[in-house]
């Protein structure tokens, strides 16, 4: 594992993490701009979509080997966790409201 | 006075106030176009609508303090003390007095107080021929409010093949939009303020065509709604606007994370992203402070007794510094100092007798190349994360004082900043943070509300100004957000039947009343489809430009720029 490629919250996670061979942890792929067809195949074998769309930042769900074997490959800059987004509304406090 | 030219609404208020003065006046508010001042020197005032000939002057009223607001035409309409109604109704020329009330009546409050109305009367716009992308918790296809404009749903929730750019979730269109529900009703309530279509709570852009992702809210999968959505606008030839109505603050808050990174490259000509500045505002879940040279500073932090079953801690500062990291747990416990480590494994775990801690020091972010601090707490065995007063203990070994920034997250969102520490400041998260996304503030239009029970329920919200709960700005390398700001509080707008909705929030059994920047975004997200309406190829940078040259903080000349208003609310009439 390259940790140096790992951010701080997907090092934390994978810390947590029974099960290395379990595709778990959802991560976006930070890529070199240009990718030749061995990179692309590396990237399809764990399921990533797009990877031949030319973009330099993938999105895929997988599992802490996975995630060791990409942060080896001298293409990928670096890996970062997905992050659980929450909606924005204010919840209201009915027992606020007054009547 | 000619009692026969006045409406009966209209008559029936200016005998009230001639019979009881002013006070009578006070339950015909609601429903006439009277408008009365708090001080008693001024008179109370009325819009009303005047029946007269085409071709009548009517410019002497002035000296009765009667504004008539044009010079010619049968249907005029004029701004008058109460009072003066009774020389107006002596004017041969005239033949009929209505209040404004039924014209108020039909328009909510919120698309009223930013000239939304006037805008598109002018220009006729309606968002026809654009496509609404909204990333939610679904929509309700069944709504009436949308009949036959939902082209796509793509459910990330359900079972299924996915889409191209995502193996995973299910599209639906045509007649099995409906396998889709709204169970929480977040999303159905955001596009309807976008894109509804109702004679009362009409949406911006009620003819505008709506794209769905219902989506678990996994950063990396809105990234893939956002890519989605684009290419189905693409494949359609259409411009389309993307609406995030959702946040968090586990990232840099520099525009440096995934999504945000994602949303700066599919953005473009014809392909907007608007988002929420978020409603923290009122929250201290940030915290600043300067660590000297050499020197130890904390920052505390509180956790509520026995709620919060795990603490992380989000901490950046400059590439150019170092620290060092430690913790205090509310019994006085310290793990030791942790430097940043740049060989193997940047995590060390420390078994307090109160607590379980993961502190994780890597090297430079590869994103930003700022440093990026992650700190993990949690009870020992079951046990919730221990309430009191903690305190995050930074040393730092660098030669130059170090500002560092640091958020708090829990599972409970009931950990807060206290002390010196606290900042109000720098409260806009991913995806706002994007550089071409449109990020909206919340303002306040509306404070009350009756409820499907003929409740008033009230707000403790200013009314007419900047909504307490938005989230300020600039981000934490000082580039200016939010952009603007548009009503976000109350808003009614659409209700889905599948969700769990009390009623004390409930107007009817259609709609119902919400607040956030989640309501305020898109209402900007709905102007910016009329916008790609009249140009589908406008941009981001013009756009937003163009939106800041609209926008104003009350009292402040345009072009100001704050860090709770941005640019201020948004005025629509000249855009």
């Amino acid at each position: 594992m390259n940790y140096q490629k790992l951010d701080a919250a997907l090092v934390t996670a994978l810390n947590d993490v029974q099960n290395s061979e379990k595709p778990s942890l959802g991560v976006f792929i930070h890529t070199e701009p240009t990718l030749d067809s061995a990179a692309t195949a590396v990237l399809e074998s764990f399921g990533v979509s797009g990877a031949t769309s030319g973009q330099d930042i993938f999105t895929a769900t997988l599992s802490p080997d996975a995630i060791s074997q990409l942060s080896e490959q001298p293409w990928v800059r670096y890996l970062k966790r997905s992050q659980q987004l929450h909606l924005v509304n204010r919840r209201i406090n009915t027992g606020k409201l007054g009547v | 006075m000619r009692h026969d030219k006045l409406s009966p609404g209209l008559l029936l208020a200016f005998q009230d106030y001639q019979n009881e003065g002013e006070q009578a006046l006070v339950t015909h508010k609601r429903s006439l176009g009277i408008i009365a001042h708090k001080s008693t020197v001024k008179p109370t005032k009325s819009i009303v609508f005047i029946y007269c000939d085409s071709d009548a002057d009517l410019s002497y009223l002035s000296q009765y303090n009667i504004e008539v607001n044009q010079n010619s035409g049968s249907v005029r309409t004029a701004f008058l003390p109460i009072n003066a109604l009774d020389v107006l109704s002596e004017e041969d020329t005239i033949q009929r007095i209505k209040p404004s009330r039924k014209l108020q009546l039909r328009m909510d409050v919120a698309a009223g107080k930013v000239k939304l109305p006037e805008f598109q009367n002018q220009t006729g716009l309606t968002g026809k021929g654009v496509i609404v992308g909204i990333i939610d918790s679904g929509i309700d296809p069944k709504h009436p409010a949308f009949a036959g404009r939902i082209l796509h749903i793509w459910d990330q929730t359900l079972p299924g093949p996915g889409v191209t750019e995502g193996h995973y979730g299910a599209e639906f269109a045509g007649a099995q939009l409906t396998i889709s529900q709204d169970t929480d009703g977040h999303g159905t309530h955001v596009a309807g303020i976008a894109a509804g279509a109702d004679a009362t709570y009409n949406g911006v852009a009620p003819e505008a065509e709506l794209v769905v992702v219902r989506s678990d809210l996994q950063d990396a999968h809105i990234a893939d709604a956002v890519r989605y959505i684009f290419r189905v606008a693409r494949e359609l030839g259409r411009p389309a606007v993307v609406n995030l109505s959702l946040g968090g603050h586990a990232d840099a808050h520099d525009g440096s994370d995934s999504l945000s990174k994602v949303i700066d490259a599919e953005t473009g000509p014809g392909r907007i992203v608007c988002c929420a500045a978020g409603n923290e505002g009122s929250m201290n879940i940030h915290g600043q402070a300067t660590i000297p040279s050499g020197r130890t500073r904390g920052m505390r932090f509180n956790v509520p007794l026995n709620q919060v079953g795990i603490v992380w801690l989000n901490g950046w500062y400059s590439k150019d510094s170092e620290l060092e990291i430690s913790l205090r747990s509310p019994n006085g416990f310290v793990t030791p100092f942790q430097k940043i480590i740049t060989d193997g494994n940047p995590t060390q775990e420390h078994q307090l007798p109160d607590a379980r801690v993961e502190i994780v020091t890597p090297g430079p972010d590869q994103a930003n190349g700022d440093h990026n601090f992650f700190v993990q707490i949690r009870g020992n065995g079951p046990s919730q994360v221990m309430g009191g007063i903690w305190q995050l203990r930074l040393r730092n070994t660098s030669a130059t004082d170090t500002r560092v920034d640091v958020w708090t997250l829990d599972d409970r969102s009931s950990v807060f900043f206290t002390g010196k520490s606290v900042e109000d400041a720098v409260k806009i998260g991913s995806p706002g943070t994007a550089s071409s996304a449109v990020t909206v503030a919340a303002y306040t239009t509306r404070a009350k509300y009756t409820d499907i029970d003929n409740q008033i329920r009230e707000m403790g919200l200013d009314l007419d100004t900047i909504s307490e709960f938005s989230s300020e700005g600039p981000l934490r390398n000082d580039a200016q957000k939010p952009d603007v700001a548009a009503p976000g509080a109350m808003i009614v707008s659409t209700l889905s039947a599948d969700a769990n909705s009390p009623r004390s929030s409930m107007i009817n059994s259609k709609f119902i009343a919400m607040a956030g920047t989640s309501m305020a975004t898109p209402f900007v997200t709905g102007l910016v489809a009329l916008l790609l309406q009249r140009d589908p190829q406008l941009d981001p940078a013009t756009l937003k430009d163009l939106l800041r040259k609209n926008s104003a903080i009350p009292g402040k000349p345009v072009g100001t720029f704050d860090h709770k208003w941005g640019y201020g609310v948004i005025n629509a009439v000249n855009l």
